[in-house]
């Protein structure tokens, strides 16, 4: 951590604490040193060191052979060197040769190991299986106690698995949980695999960026420190044809703090324009966005109602066009009434209206709800009333 | 020195100032830093070092404390254990003097804060090297289960100093008043209690806490430390020209092979340790799994001041969520870690240097062992979690352990402002990998900004903290006030001289062209010379790294310039080492004080450049050979150049340079630490002529343009006559009203700011925010006042020649 304090420590030698031995940066004595120590540690685990270094086949060992390379068969990842692999396995399936073993290996399935720890690596090839088929999302869920959950229920299959334990009971919970949601896991699998193109890629674009942004700083900086050289030959220029030094001096100065200035202002400007292009295109947004639920697309909007839903019809009559009756005949010819665009219409309209007003009502119903309302408004009252000698009390006390 | 109040009125504050007189920077530093309070905000100050920074800063905050009802608390931050004593020290004898002024004793607290190291009783306990065995140690004496188990009648060890405490009235641990370390110490011996419990528990009521930097800062401490202080409390960072850089170290985790090792095996003794319990106790377990279950956290976990590892800064949100289900039942977890572990092993096996961002190296992680990003953010969290069920006491076993988790907890929260750096070897040189993984921070600003959130005043202080501009930028805040100070001085104290060519007229510089030049290296080899000559008793001298150093003496060595130094000085070297160094510090000072003078050569980025002070004669002379630049081939320094362009636009430059001036400023004021102290300071390198205005105001402004293009003989011609000067008897009074204002003289230029002012309003000029005394206005004042002083003080020459 504190790396900016400490001096690096000399990397010449590091004592074993348990073995005591100093080792060297030499490679080759650090073997041996290794093996060394494996004879002091009582119980060597498969892992240890000493025996990563040897094939358990033909014990020929990496420290006589630097090239020597092990693979691993995922079927019982028991580890060999390639060259055993090779003469065991290239005429067909063979046997393991490991003692105890005895499972039937294909050449092409042997490959080199990734992890150090053989179970990390048999554990990892496990959780890939596990994993293609309990692939679901948070997104899936309903709350995260219910993802959480399953969360928890797979791993504790993946842990059977790995450890062995309820073999069989596990693999049928597997079978049965891969055949009922085959569907589901199809859908995610390729929401995953587009998940991972769309990062690689926006990470591809944020290298490039990156590259492109440290170019031109650099051009930046050339760019300043050729005018910086040009404007010095030209005050040297001037001063070679007999100008006063001072003044020159001053005014390459002053010329030169223009020029920069005008530099970071245009590049600021550049910035903000690239800035508000990249808003509006939405190229900001080249990133995923996860753990969005898909949004439904909200209703088209209803026309405005100014009246909230009251609708005028007349239900007692239809206003027709044209009715016979002589105090009306004159308006609608005469051009002096019309021209203010008044419509006979409106007049019958009007005394129809009148005429039916008052047609639904009736009176005996009207009553009674009057009655109930006054009732239920002097009920109010009297809380009314109460609170106000509640307050009235509040205020007198002390 | 009459004994006489000074009762310094800064506007409608009263401020009591242990001093009978004040110097006028220290009270245009107080008004700004009321000023500052007022507006509630953050400020950048930079005040002259040896001005008596520290104790203008207590008089006003604690007056301001006192006048004011809110009474906020002070946060007072420094670096060292030594500069946290001395604050103590400062704190304690003002209340002291405001306790006499006043007639009165105030019902105050003030307490300082180090490691258990410092402050461990325990007698076998205090005894240990390392501090991290020490808090080890006194963790497994002193956790909840430890005494829940002796309760239940189990042979266990406890510490007496710890369970005395529990017998105290919690809110009155320890009497009020101002606090040492030592006294704290004694008082503990005492009462047989543990004076760091003590401090830590009466951290609440508290009026002023002094401590470390990384109790805020360090999100994995101060979580623990200092989350009950309240929002408006006044955060002072003393020192902070370096801040930055600590916030970047409080993130950044470096992984080694070792490392690595030592966790597995840590994870390993975790499962083992899963298995007994399941055996004997799996209640404890299940009750653990319920709780994650529900996603409550441990009810007593926010009071467990002992809590065995905390949280890297986490944001508040994912606290409140449920541990994931991937990792809730106890040995999933274990599996999980070891499966994470085993990857980062198969990582360091890679031969070639790899940078990679944290979202890159999470897919590369997901690919290939299934972790996901979400319980990776919560390793760090659900180890802690484990290791208090499991009831773990040897703690330290586990370091490792934590380490990986709180890396795997910080890769999966931070996107940006991180890097991975995968280094195969120690050198370029190196055949043998010895691969490192430094999981760098480069933004200082992710570590302070809860500090800037919570806290709402914030202030950031330091002798040299230039350009002001740049710490805002970089810590990301805006700040309500930026002020830095000239040094008023009766008379020139000090003379700044940059030296850019030597007695032979061509140019020296460190730079990368020029270093091996037999020339240049010879140049500055006469500089030394006859600066060693003129100089009276110490002298240190700076170079820009251990390397340089180590190359320019044994040219030296063959030249025969060593030799000549030898005649007039001692000559002593800093080693990395610390107790080597240690040991030539003490030669040094011995040599500088019975008149046998000595040159200490050093390094600008050491020890020495930073905490120790040259006072007096124990430095008369500072000279910075060459700028003190960064390397910039480290691939940290790098990405982090490269980071601050794009985030900050700070040019890598302006960085570089920023870096090295501020490291050479340190440099230069380690030399002068009073307004009585005088000494010499030269820049030996053609490059700082363009860096002038870099420095520090105090420094810059006493550098005259004639003395900023010197060649060595010019410039032992100067110091000479500097020294000459010096040599004459200066009598305190010639400072009076100048460089130190009495009582009266401050009410004096109180009363002209103010018919100042009335003229203002007068004219009708004044806006709104005019009822402070500016800072500058008081410089300004003071400036004038030196003036004067000059045309006096050729007067006096005159005189005596008559
Ligand atoms: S409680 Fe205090 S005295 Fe006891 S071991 Fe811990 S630090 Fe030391
Ligand atoms: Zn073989
Ligand atoms: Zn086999």
């Amino acid at each position: 951590m504190s790396r900016f304090t400490q001096p690096k420590a000399a990397p010449v030698s590091k004592r074993d604490p348990r073995t005591g031995v100093v080792q060297s940066q030499d490679g080759e004595l650090l073997h041996s040193h290794m093996r060394l120590m494996s004879l002091h540690d009582g119980k060597s685990i498969p892992t240890d060191n000493a025996t990563l270094d040897v094939c358990p086949v033909c014990k020929s060992a990496r420290y006589m052979n630097p090239s020597l390379r092990f693979l691993v068969n995922p079927e019982c990842y028991h580890k060999m060197c390639e060259s055993c692999v090779d003469r065991i396995f290239s005429h067909g399936p063979a046997a393991c040769p490991i003692k105890g073993c005895g499972r039937t290996l294909r050449k092409h399935r042997f490959r080199e190991q990734t992890f150090e720890d053989i179970k990390v690596e048999r554990e990892v090839d496990i959780r890939k299986k596990v994993g293609a088929t309990f692939n679901r999302r948070e997104e899936d869920f309903e709350t995260l106690l219910a993802y959480n959950d399953y969360l928890n229920d797979v791993e504790d299959i993946t842990f059977n698995l790995i450890n062995g334990i309820d073999l069989e009971d596990t693999n049928r919970k597997f079978e049965a949980y891969a055949r009922a949601h085959g569907k589901e896991i199809e859908e995610n699998a390729q929401m995953a695999v587009q998940e991972r193109q769309s990062f690689s890629a926006a990470q591809k674009l944020e290298r490039q960026q990156a590259r492109e942004r440290r170019e031109a700083a650099r051009r930046e900086e050339e760019e300043e420190k050729r005018e910086v050289e040009e404007n010095r030959r030209d005050v040297l220029n001037r001063l070679a044809s007999g100008a006063d030094a001072e003044t020159v001096a001053k005014e390459g100065q002053r010329v030169q703090l223009k020029k920069r200035m005008d530099r970071q202002a245009a590049a600021e400007r550049q910035r903000q324009l690239q800035a508000a292009e990249d808003a509006h295109s939405g190229r900001t947004s080249k990133f995923v966005i996860k753990g969005l639920k898909t949004k439904q697309k909200p209703e088209p909007e209803a026309p405005v109602d100014p009246f909230g839903g009251l609708r005028l019809v007349d239900s007692y009559f239809t206003l027709q066009d044209d009715y016979v009756w002589e105090g009306i005949q004159e308006a609608r010819k005469d051009v002096k009434q019309t021209a203010g665009g008044y419509d006979v219409r409106d007049y019958a309209h009007r005394s129809l209206v009148a005429a039916f007003s008052g047609l639904g009502v009736f009176v005996a119903d009207e009553v009674t709800e009057r009655d109930k309302l006054a009732q239920s408004d002097e009920a109010v009252g009297t809380a009314r009333a109460d609170v106000g000698l509640k307050d009235a009390d509040l205020m007198t006390a002390p | 020195m009459s004994d006489q109040v000074a009762k310094d009125y800064t506007q409608d504050l009263p401020v009591l100032f242990p001093y009978p007189r004040i110097y006028p920077e220290q009270y245009a530093y107080m008004c700004d830093l009321k000023r500052t309070l007022d507006a509630g905000g953050h400020c950048v100050l930079e005040m002259p070092s040896g001005t008596g920074k520290t104790v203008s800063l207590l008089s006003l905050i604690v007056a301001y404390q006192q006048f004011y009802p809110e009474h906020r608390k002070l946060i007072y931050c420094s670096r060292t254990m030594s500069e946290i004593e001395k604050a103590l020290a400062e704190l304690k004898a003002l209340m002291k003097y405001r306790a006499d002024q006043l007639g009165e004793v105030e019902d105050f607290r003030g307490l300082g804060l180090t490691s258990r190291k410092n402050l461990c009783l325990h007698p076998s306990v205090k005894r240990e090297k390392s501090g991290s065995v020490v808090d080890a140690r006194c963790r497994s004496l002193t956790a909840g289960f430890v005494k829940e188990q002796k309760e239940r009648g189990e042979d266990v060890d406890l510490c007496i100093y710890h369970d005395n405490l529990d017998l105290l009235e919690p809110h009155n641990l320890i009497p009020p008043g101002v606090w040492t370390l030592d006294g704290m110490l004694r008082y503990g011996e005492q009462q047989k209690q543990c004076p760091y419990f003590t401090a830590r528990r009466m951290m609440p009521f508290c009026n002023v806490i002094i401590y470390s930097y990384h109790y805020l800062l360090d999100p994995k401490i101060a979580e623990r430390v200092s989350r009950e202080l309240s929002k408006d409390c006044i955060v002072v960072f003393d020192e902070a020209h370096n801040i930055d850089n600590v916030c970047i170290e409080s993130l950044s985790i470096d992984l080694t092979e070792e490392s690595l090792r030592k966790a597995g095996r840590g994870a390993a003794n975790l499962e083992r340790k899963i298995t007994e319990m399941k055996a004997t106790d799996a209640d404890k377990l299940q009750n653990e799994y319920a709780k994650l279950v529900e996603g409550l956290r441990d009810a007593d976990q926010a009071r467990d001041e002992e809590a065995f590892m905390s949280n890297p800064a986490l944001p508040d949100d994912l606290l409140k969520e449920a541990v994931p289900g991937n990792i809730r039942r106890a040995e999933h977890f274990t599996a999980f870690l070891k499966r994470f572990i085993e990857y980062l092993k198969t990582r360091m096996k890679v031969l070639h240097v790899i940078s990679e961002t944290p979202p890159s190296f999470l897919a590369h992680l997901k690919e290939l062992t299934f972790i996901e990003k979400k319980p990776l953010r919560f390793c760090a969290e659900r180890l802690t979690s484990l290791v208090r069920t499991l009831e773990l006491t040897n703690i330290e076993d586990y370091q490792p352990l934590q380490e990986v988790a709180t890396f795997a907890t910080l890769v999966a929260t931070y996107e940006t402002g991180f890097l991975l750096i995968l280094e195969p070897y120690e050198s370029d040189t190196a055949t043998v990998p010895n691969p490192i993984l430094h999981f760098t921070c480069l933004d200082a600003a992710i570590a302070i900004k809860p500090v800037f959130d919570r806290f709402s005043s914030v202030i950031i202080t330091s002798g040299t903290i230039s350009p002001l501009e740049m710490y805002p930028k970089m810590l990301g805040f805006t700040s309500v006030v930026q002020e830095s100070y000239a040094m008023t001085l009766a008379r020139r104290s000090f003379l700044p001289m940059i030296v850019t060519r030597g007695s032979d007229q061509s140019q020296i510089s460190s730079g990368f062209q020029t270093r091996d030049d037999p020339q240049v290296v010879r140049n500055y080899g006469n500089l030394l010379i006859e600066m060693s000559k003129l100089t009276p008793d110490g002298m240190v001298v700076f170079f820009p790294s251990y390397l340089y150093m180590e190359r320019v003496i044994s040219s030296w060595q063959s030249m025969g310039i060593l030799d000549s130094v030898w005649k007039s000085k001692l000559i002593l070297v800093e080693t990395p080492d610390s107790q080597e160094t240690s040991l030539a510090l003490e030669t040094y000072r011995t040599a500088c004080s019975n008149g046998r003078g000595a040159v200490l050569l050093c390094v600008a980025r050491g020890k020495v450049s930073e905490g120790i002070d040259f006072d007096h004669h124990y430095g008369r002379t500072v000279l910075c050979i060459g700028v003190p630049f960064q390397y910039t081939e480290s691939r940290i320094l790098k990405a982090r150049l490269e980071f601050l362009r794009e985030t900050y636009r700070i040019r890598e430059n302006d960085f570089l340079s920023f870096d090295a001036m501020r490291h050479c400023a340190q440099c230069l004021g380690r030399v002068l630490r009073g307004k009585d102290d005088y000494g010499i300071m030269v820049m030996a390198d053609k490059r700082f002529a363009k860096k002038r205005n870099q420095l520090p105001k105090w420094i810059s402004s006493a550098l005259l343009e004639s003395d900023s293009q010197m060649s060595v003989d010019q410039a032992v011609a100067a110091s000479k006559k500097f020294l000459k000067m010096m040599s004459k008897p200066f009598p305190a009074r010639m400072q009076d009203g100048i460089s130190t204002w009495s009582y009266e003289d401050l009410m004096e230029h109180k009363r002209k700011i103010e018919a100042e002012r009335d003229r203002e309003v007068k004219n009708g000029e004044v806006n709104g925010d005019d009822h402070h005394i500016h800072g500058d206005v008081v410089m300004a004042e003071a400036q004038a006042a030196e003036d004067d002083m000059g045309i006096n003080d050729d007067m006096d020459a005159a005189m005596m020649e008559l």
